[in-house]
């Protein structure tokens, strides 16, 4: 090739102007994002490992006290306050996302069995609530569960409460309000996954095991894995994270960790521990954010639901 | 269906239509090169002059590097190396929006949010034309490519014959010294196509404008060129008029891309005798080159054993009877030769015939690999 | 015979839970028109707490952030949004790794991280410099953060779905690198702007938790007024305000419903 001679002059000046066009609309924005969400998130990780001083405010030196009360150290030897608070809000994630599960499979699985005209009705039907305001819905939770309402005086007909206590506050109502919050996000993963489902496969697992419960595991379920997980990953991450709903619904025994790093940048006032919190919650949501492209990389078709 | 709707520049009364005033403009390329990434190489250094008012079109297979010269023609490229005159003009660093060249792209690439109507004046707005004029030469061109009531459309309410039509109208309408098409008629089903080539092959020899014609398809190229380049990696394999291209093509890659199966290597020679695998042949011209090519056409199936000076025995393996005429694929000795014959109302050999193959000297082309 | 047995489970478990998604939501509407002020009794219908909400200055104010918030927030976004999800599509061929990681961040942060960390930096700027004070400035700033890569992704996406050759149209059409924006890619992506300006919007009204944490003493919008009446003790008021805002809901999933059949149609 006679290449030797070619100067180069036509094609760096083209990747100079592409290079400069990038910057020129990418940058805004991506400094934006760097100045006012990157740096502050990298502040408060610092703060993290810092010492509280007398206002709340974080000093010198840097420790790990933070996290040690966390987990249950406090100036007073063992004061498993926070460690509760920390446990329970693995349990609640666990128990509503596992609850939002059984009752969004069915109602996916309906809806994609279904005419095609009505699906995009049915699934607005479950989306629109989610599109009112966290406060407003959970609000309605407490009209709902409130002493004196029917649904209490049934539970407490049921002696499932004492008499005049109400359903909320209560970690049950925090479990309710989590599930019902977090339901659309499990529906719509789910949804698709059956709506991707391949008929055939399922006929052909009709024929070849003979119970419906064994066609089931073996054809259908498989298929719709990958809507499920990502739906897991959709409740589980913010549903750990949880501040509103346990707030209002859940009282001082109802405390999540949201709760615990809101309260310690407000009334509380120990930044550095509500950081360690943050950070916490952090981990929680990486760790998710990297199953869920693990579990899309290997069964195809996860990552698209993201959004 | 106004698909169907004809252009018949003849039908147009010529006074209706004003001829462009401009004259038609000569394309010269000296030693273009490109190369994609680091190792892509799209164009190896390309000679050509293109006449003014000429249709030439670029002709070879994907990948050959024949749409990245009509894209650094229309300036949506850079050269990496040589230059480029339109109209005598060097015009190798002139941004597309300053070219007098317009493009009819393979996709068409009309606006989705503009009418068919604003879709035409779009090139006339870009440069300024005041609305007036603009909605005149408009008209105009619509009524030059026949377009009817199509200009009121939506673009997403075209089929795709009018799209092409209404692509080839907007490109037209800017009167450019060069009109550049890609593959513009790749997307229609064969009926339209050669319509739509006698239309096209039409409207420029009636405006003379300098067409720059870019396909894979040969028999496209030969219908519709003055000239054609073949082009392979990047390199001009031949320039030429399509009966030059096609009766002489320069090298084995081109007769191959011109539909030649015929190619038989030269393995000694004695004056104007060729020993070839189908035997020994008398050509009129024997060169230095080591092909021989047989055009099928051109050879002459006679019935039963008559053998003789450039004859060949043969017998019949195949007939592909096409109406007009018919394809054979003959067995000579160890090798297969393919003959067409005109149907004339005559006998046609049938598979297993023996027949004797006819072969003029005068039809006997050879070339270099 | 199973299957039909099947189907009618499905049916009764869909509008179980159909009612349990609208059972929270109704109630509020319910107890907005109660004559009295019991939260759990139904003693007739009654305007009066709407008449109360006209002339309770602080929900108008609260109201009015809102509306400035969320659209000024959104035309920021929505300008910034888009030059960056133009450029994520002009080099999508190129390594631009960072930059999706970076567009993610604000999507994938939970809330009250994003929300702290953006009040703790707040406070701290202001502390030393005496910029960024807390208020209507600093929400709108939180807003757009969350707002920008929903805008990104929006016209990106649109990008990407275009004929490629449409750019290379408008140059060969005679269009200079200005004219390029206003008359081809502008008017081109308008639907996904609209979209993407109502997105915004909507998670702007929507957001509690980053505009709590961000927000000063002037500066409370409408989700923050309720958050703060129900922590004092519920008024009925709230019940008027928080139904007003189901219908706006309801009316934005009524057109969107309308506009995806005529679409369909």
């Amino acid at each position: 090739m006679s290449y030797a001679g070619v100067t180069p002059s036509a094609r760096s000046r083209a990747m100079v102007r592409e290079s400069r066009h990038l910057l020129f609309t990418v940058a805004p924005g991506a400094i934006w994002i760097i100045i006012f969400l990157v740096l502050p998130s990298v502040y408060l990780m610092g703060v993290a490992f810092m010492t509280n001083g007398p206002y709340g405010l974080p000093e010198m030196p840097l420790s790990l006290g933070s996290f040690e009360r966390l987990a249950g150290f406090g100036f007073l030897g063992w004061s498993p306050g926070n460690f509760y608070t920390l446990l329970r809000s693995l349990w609640q994630t666990l128990v509503s996302t596992g609850l939002v599960v059984l009752v969004a499979y069915p109602i996916a699985y309906y809806i994609s069995t279904c005419r095609d005209k009505w699906r995009p009705i049915l699934l607005l039907l479950v989306v629109v609530p989610s599109w009112t305001n966290q406060v407003i819905r959970t609000f309605g939770w407490m009209n709902l569960l409130a002493p004196g309402t029917p649904l209490s005086s049934l539970a407490e007909g049921l002696g499932l409460i004492a008499p005049n206590m109400g359903l909320y506050p209560s970690n049950f109502a925090v479990t309710l309000g989590l599930v019902y919050n977090f339901l659309p996000f499990m529906v719509l993963p789910l949804y698709a996954a059956f709506e991707k489902l391949d008929i055939a496969q399922v006929e052909a697992a009709q024929d070849l095991y003979a119970s419906p419960v064994r066609a089931f595991w073996h054809a259908v379920f498989p298929q719709t894995l990958p809507g499920l997980l990502a739906g897991v990953v959709l409740v589980a991450i913010p549903a750990f994270g949880m501040y509103v709903i346990p707030e209002l619904l859940g009282g001082g025994k109802g405390m999540m960790l949201g709760n615990l790093v809101a309260n310690q940048f407000s009334g509380g006032a120990n930044w550095p521990l509500g950081a360690a919190g943050a950070i916490l919650m952090l981990i929680a949501t990486f760790i998710g954010l990297y199953a869920m492209r693990r579990i899309g990389k290997r069964l195809g078709g996860g990552e698209e639901v993201v959004i | 269906m106004t698909d169907t709707l004809t252009l018949e520049v003849a039908d147009v009364p010529s006074a209706e239509v004003e001829e462009p005033t401009r004259e038609a403009s000569s394309i010269e390329m000296q030693g273009l090169h490109k190369r994609f990434g680091r190792d892509t190489v799209a164009l190896a250094g390309v000679d050509l002059v293109i006449e003014a008012g000429e249709f030439f079109t670029l002709l070879g297979p994907s990948g050959c590097g024949k749409t990245t010269l009509l894209r650094i023609l229309a300036g949506l490229e850079e050269a990496d190396d040589g230059r480029l005159a339109i109209g005598g003009d060097d015009v190798t660093e002139v941004p597309p929006h300053k070219r007098s060249v317009n493009t009819v792209f393979q996709s068409y690439a009309l606006f989705p949010h503009l009418s068919v109507r604003e879709n035409l004046a779009f090139g006339l707005k870009m440069r300024g034309m005041p609305p007036g004029q603009r909605e005149a030469r408009v008209a105009k061109i619509a009524e030059f490519i026949q377009l009817g009531d199509l200009v009121e459309r939506r673009v997403d309410q075209l089929s795709g014959g009018q799209r092409q039509r209404i692509a080839l109208a907007r490109a037209l309408v800017n009167e450019p010294d060069v009109l550049l098409l890609d593959e513009p008629l790749s997307a229609l089903d064969a009926g339209l196509r050669s319509q739509l080539q006698v239309e096209l092959l039409r409207v420029q020899k009636r405006l003379g404008m300098t067409f720059v014609f870019v396909t894979h398809d040969q028999d496209e190229a030969m219908v519709m060129s003055d000239r054609i380049a073949v082009l392979n990696g990047g390199v001009i394999q031949q320039v030429g008029p399509p009966r030059e291209v096609y009766e002489h093509p320069a090298n084995a890659f081109v007769a191959r891309f011109m539909g030649h199966d015929n190619l038989y290597s030269i393995s000694a020679r004695n004056g104007d005798r060729l020993t070839t695998p189908l035997g020994v042949l008398s050509v009129e011209a024997a060169g230095e080159d080591d092909l021989l090519l047989i055009r099928p056409e051109t050879l002459d199936l006679l019935s039963g054993e008559q053998p003789g000076d450039n004859r060949l025995l043969a017998t019949v393996t195949e007939r592909l009877y096409r109406g007009s005429h018919a394809e054979y694929r003959l067995d000579v000795g160890q090798t297969t030769l393919q003959a067409t014959l005109n149907n004339r109302g005559r006998r046609l050999p049938e598979v297993g015939d023996r027949v004797t193959v006819s072969v003029a000297p005068e039809d006997l082309v050879t070339l270099s690999k | 015979m199973k299957k039909r047995t099947l189907k009618r489970t499905l049916t009764g478990f869909w509008l179980f839970t159909l009612a349990f998604l609208y059972l929270p939501l109704t109630v509020v509407a319910l107890f907005s028109f109660n004559a009295s002020n019991s939260a759990a009794r139904f003693t007739g219908f009654s305007w009066r707490w709407y008449e109360r909400l006209l002339g309770n200055e602080e929900i108008l104010s609260a109201f009015a952030n809102s509306m400035v918030l969320a659209i000024v927030s959104s035309v920021i976004a929505l300008v910034v949004g888009c030059l960056i999800g133009y450029g994520m599509y002009r080099h999508r061929h190129r390594k631009l790794g960072w930059l999706i990681v970076l567009i993610y961040l604000p999507i994938v942060l939970p809330d009250i991280v994003f929300g702290i960390s953006e009040m703790a930096f707040f406070v701290q700027v202001h502390r030393l410099t005496g910029f960024l004070q807390p208020g209507l400035g600093t929400m709108i700033i939180a807003h757009v953060t969350f707002q920008i890569p929903f805008v990104a992704l929006i016209v990106y996406s649109r990008f990407v779905g275009l004929d490629p050759t449409l750019f290379e149209a408008a140059k060969d059409l005679y269009a200079t690198p200005i004219k390029r924006v206003f008359h081809f890619m502008l008017p081109t992506i308008k639907p996904a702007l609209i979209s993407a300006f109502f997105l915004s919007f909507t998670l702007s009204v929507d957001d509690f938790v980053i505009s709590f944490f961000t927000a000063g003493p002037e500066s409370a919008t409408l989700p923050i007024y309720i958050w703060g009446a129900i922590k004092k003790g519920v008024s009925p008021e709230i019940n008027a305000i928080a139904t007003l805002m189901i219908a706006a809901v309801a009316i934005v999933a009524a057109i969107s419903l309308i506009f995806s059949r005529r679409r369909q149609a």
